[in-house]
């Protein structure tokens, strides 16, 4: 008897979750009718955001969206398979837990820290470089990619690590160098792994809030220049939700979270069930 | 130049870039880390336990109001989140184990872990804040909760995976019906690693701000009212910092620090008990 | 006093006092190890589990380098040289001195590339010489016929046994004078298990061959020599038929005849 209310207990917490999953896309569909109706089209390809006149067209956020994570990964990708590569195959055992931890533990520092940071330190040597006002969609790219560094360097070093040994030593015994290993062995191997690591990293990015709500400006249109103030797609939602104050503008915003979740669960869902397959931490 | 000479300065090429990058991203990270703690602990002082949040100018301003009210909206998260992210994940090890659904389940519940937390606090303004016609803890709570399950559920399913098949059937072998063999075979063999993903869990929830926004808000009253705004450290430090008040942002840099001395502590609590536990297997 | 045979015919490597420790071990894992590596024959090293047999074989090419902390003591001799020397290059030595492993380590490429790869680390790049030495590699490891027509595909697709002998084939594609096979057969079907062996044997004519193996059976079948060992010191080596047909130590004869494992 108790038996069964254990098993049921238990399959209505695991089924929960689907049903939360499902419950959040349906309300937030429900809630952007409003605008999808009044806008159609128009709401993602126009950049024509005014909420005093009730017009909402969020082009200009998904572009920032869209570029800066771009950007970002431009700068994070190369750097973190770096680390990856040290992590995995330079350092020797002593350095190599102190560097991985390090790197974890520095995941686990709250975004809004890397905004704080980015605003009051990083923004001045912009400025002082190029002029402007600092804040805007470089600023925003740089400090992502410093806050998307540390999640991807772990699982691109993770997905490094599932190559066997005797296949590494296999090279090494034909006379390769640490190179060749990693370039003709350990990336081929792993190619799979560190695509779909940098994949999830990008869907991560994409809905970064915190770190870029600091130092993008939050100017609703699409930028002219790199340098430019401008916005994206949860840096709108963290400033505007609380003071929108018409139900087409509520509605707006609920279609722009929506938007950001499909964005953000496809980019994911594709590094999931494409290419991530073999890895799962620690296999 | 032979081919093999022209590897090998290839290989120092590449491993000097590798370990560069490295020192580099470290350096970025390190310089983070340093700033925190000196402007952290440079605004520090005892006014901020005593005090509530006030007006920017004023003498006797603190972080009461913003520090009991991330405890209360984190420890709600904690109960709604960690008993049903363990029930799942006991679903997932005990009973769904390789089925279908089982693995669509752990398929969604990995993508959710990655997935916008500022949408969740959407979701949460519709079915919770606006039912209800203002902000409140609760909404804040329950968003955290959200976010929160997913991490317990994995780290529950891939620990209690690990217990061996072999001592399950010795209790089985014993008579013993289904739940008791969960509960005191497998929790307990699990014990560490459970605890270890509950505390990885809150230490992620707690460092959230996104989610709170419009759900719990926030301002600078000290209350315990879970049916009103709460405050929380995160909202407050991003408020505080975007501010253009000098003392108001000292504020946001102490809450900075404390908030991440407290997550740090508890992943580095977490792994230490990992380790033991690891180390008296 | 271990009974090590003298062998009068020239020798491809000699191994005098060679003592290695692991790292942070507490005693050495091969202790004062002396014997002669036969050229163009066969050296077989048995014993039980955790003899040592396969770190003195890891010795002979100087994989234990890849992890840094290891200690080790005495000589191995080979082309004149002492090869434990810290300017000896290791890059070299391992064209010179190939290795089989226990599971077929296939890399992610092509069959082609994959016998071509030692090849080209070497700097080859000329195209007929790249797939003239291809092929007679794969031909003289019995592969040839399997997979000429598709050299393009990919190794993954061939079958355990398969992928050993490709293995093989890419070791000898780089013409090195020592073979080291670490039980090689270990991970394949009794099929496959012969076709091996009966490479080995082939080979020696051209190669000097050590061989790891678990399998007594299959060092008398194969070898010229064997080696006994036991907890890191080598007790016996002579002619194959000697050792296993007259052991002159005890411990080699109650190894042979199964009263320890």
């Amino acid at each position: 008897m108790i038996d069964r209310i254990f098993h049921n207990m238990t399959r209505f917490s695991a089924l929960l979750i689907l049903f939360i999953v499902a419950w959040i896309f349906v309300v937030l569909f429900n809630h952007s009718t409003e605008a999808m109706n009044a806008f159609g089209f128009d709401f993602i390809t126009k950049d024509e955001w005014a909420p005093n006149v009730d017009k909402f067209g969020a082009y200009a956020a998904i572009f920032g969206s869209v570029v800066s994570t771009f950007l970002a990964m431009l700068i994070a990708i190369p750097v973190a398979i770096g680390v990856a590569i040290f992590l995995s195959e330079i350092a020797h055992d002593k350095i190599k837990g102190f560097f991985g931890v390090s790197v974890e533990l520095l995941a686990a520092i709250p975004s809004v820290i890397y905004g704080m940071w980015g605003l009051f330190y990083f923004v001045p040597i912009l400025r002082d470089l190029f002029g402007g006002m600092g804040i805007g969609l470089l600023a925003a790219a740089i400090v992502l990619s410093i806050m998307i560094l540390p999640f991807m360097a772990a699982v691109t070093r993770d997905a490094m690590n599932t190559t066997p040994d005797i296949l590494k030593e296999s090279a090494y015994a034909l006379g390769g160098t640490q190179w060749d290993v990693i370039k003709d062995v350990i990336i081929p191997y792993a190619k799979a792994g560190i695509i779909g690591s940098l994949i999830l990293a990008l869907g991560r990015a994409i809905g970064e809030t915190m770190a870029v709500t600091f130092v993008m400006g939050n100017v609703h249109h699409t930028p002219s220049s790199i340098l430019s103030p401008t916005t994206s797609i949860p840096v709108t939602l963290a400033n505007e939700f609380t003071e929108a104050d018409s139900s087409l503008y509520f509605s707006s915003l609920f279609g722009l979270a929506l938007t950001l979740l499909i964005m953000s669960f496809a980019v994911i869902a594709v590094a999931k069930f494409y290419f991530l397959r073999k890895v799962r931490k620690g296999q | 130049m032979t081919a093999t000479q022209k590897r090998i300065i290839m290989n120092r090429v590449a491993l000097t870039f590798s370990t560069l990058s490295t020192l580099i991203a470290l350096a970025f990270l390190f310089w983070i880390l340093a700033i925190l703690v000196m402007k952290g602990v440079d605004a520090l002082n005892w006014n901020i336990f005593i005090y509530e949040g006030s007006p920017p100018g004023y003498e006797d301003s603190g972080l009461k109001h913003a520090l009991v009210g991330q405890l209360i909206l984190v420890g709600l998260a904690t109960l709604i989140g960690v008993p049903l992210g363990i029930m799942a994940g006991t679903y997932l090890s005990e009973y769904g184990k390789n089925s279908k659904l089982a693995h669509t389940i752990r398929d969604i519940s990995d993508i959710m872990m990655s997935a916008p937390s500022i949408v969740i606090g959407a979701f949460v303004y519709a079915v919770v804040v606006m039912p209800m016609g203002h902000f409140s803890a609760w909404a804040g709570a329950i968003a955290l909760g959200i976010i929160m399950i997913p991490i317990i559920l994995r780290t529950t399913d891939d620990m209690l995976q690990l217990v061996p098949g072999t001592l399950r059937e010795a209790a089985f072998a014993l008579g013993a019906p289904k739940y008791k063999v969960i509960k005191d075979v497998v929790y307990r063999g699990a014990k560490a690693g459970i605890l270890t993903g509950v505390l990885l869990g809150i230490a992620r929830v707690a460092g959230e701000t996104a989610p709170l926004l419009f759900t719990s808000f926030n301002d600078n009253f000290f209350t315990t009212d879970l049916n009103e705004a709460m405050p929380s450290l995160t909202v407050t430090m991003f408020n505080y910092a975007i501010s253009p008040y000098e003392d108001w942002q000292q504020l946001g840099w102490a809450a900075a620090f404390i908030l991440s001395m407290f997550i740090l502590g508890l992943n580095i609590l977490g792994r230490l008990i990992l380790f033991f536990g690891k180390k008296r297997k | 006093m271990a009974s090590i045979i003298d062998i009068k015919e020239e020798c491809a490597l000699h191994v005098r006092d060679f003592e290695f420790t692991y790292k942070g071990a507490a005693s050495p894992s091969l202790k004062k190890i002396t014997m002669p590596i036969a050229k163009h024959a066969v050296t077989a090293l048995i014993g039980p589990s955790g003899c040592g047999k396969t770190t003195l074989l890891r010795s002979f090419n100087r994989m234990h380098d890849l992890y840094p902390g290891n200690t080790y003591a005495g000589e191995i001799e080979f082309e004149g040289r002492n090869i434990l020397g810290a300017k000896e290059d290791l890059i070299h030595l391992r064209t010179k001195i190939g290795m089989i492993f226990q599971k077929p380590t296939a890399f992610p490429m092509s069959i082609f590339d994959n016998v071509a790869y030692g090849m080209r680390l070497q700097g080859i790049k000329n195209k007929t010489e790249l797939s003239d030495r291809v092929e007679k590699a794969l031909q003289d490891a019995a592969l040839w016929k399997e997979v000429q027509d598709r050299l393009k595909h990919d190794a993954n697709g061939l079958s355990g046994g398969q992928q050993q002998r490709l293995c093989i084939a890419r070791a000898i594609a780089v013409e090195p004078e020592v073979l080291l096979f670490d039980e090689p057969t270990s991970a394949l079907d009794p099929i496959s298990t012969q076709g091996i062996e009966k490479l080995v044997i082939e080979l020696k004519e051209r190669v000097s061959i050590i061989i790891v193996t678990h399998n007594m059976q299959q060092a008398a079948r194969v070898s010229d020599y064997t080696g006994f060992m036991y907890l890191g010191e080598l007790i016996e080596l002579g002619h194959t038929e000697e050792l296993f047909v007259t052991p002159k130590e005890k411990l080699t004869q109650e190894y042979i005849t199964g009263k320890f494992g």
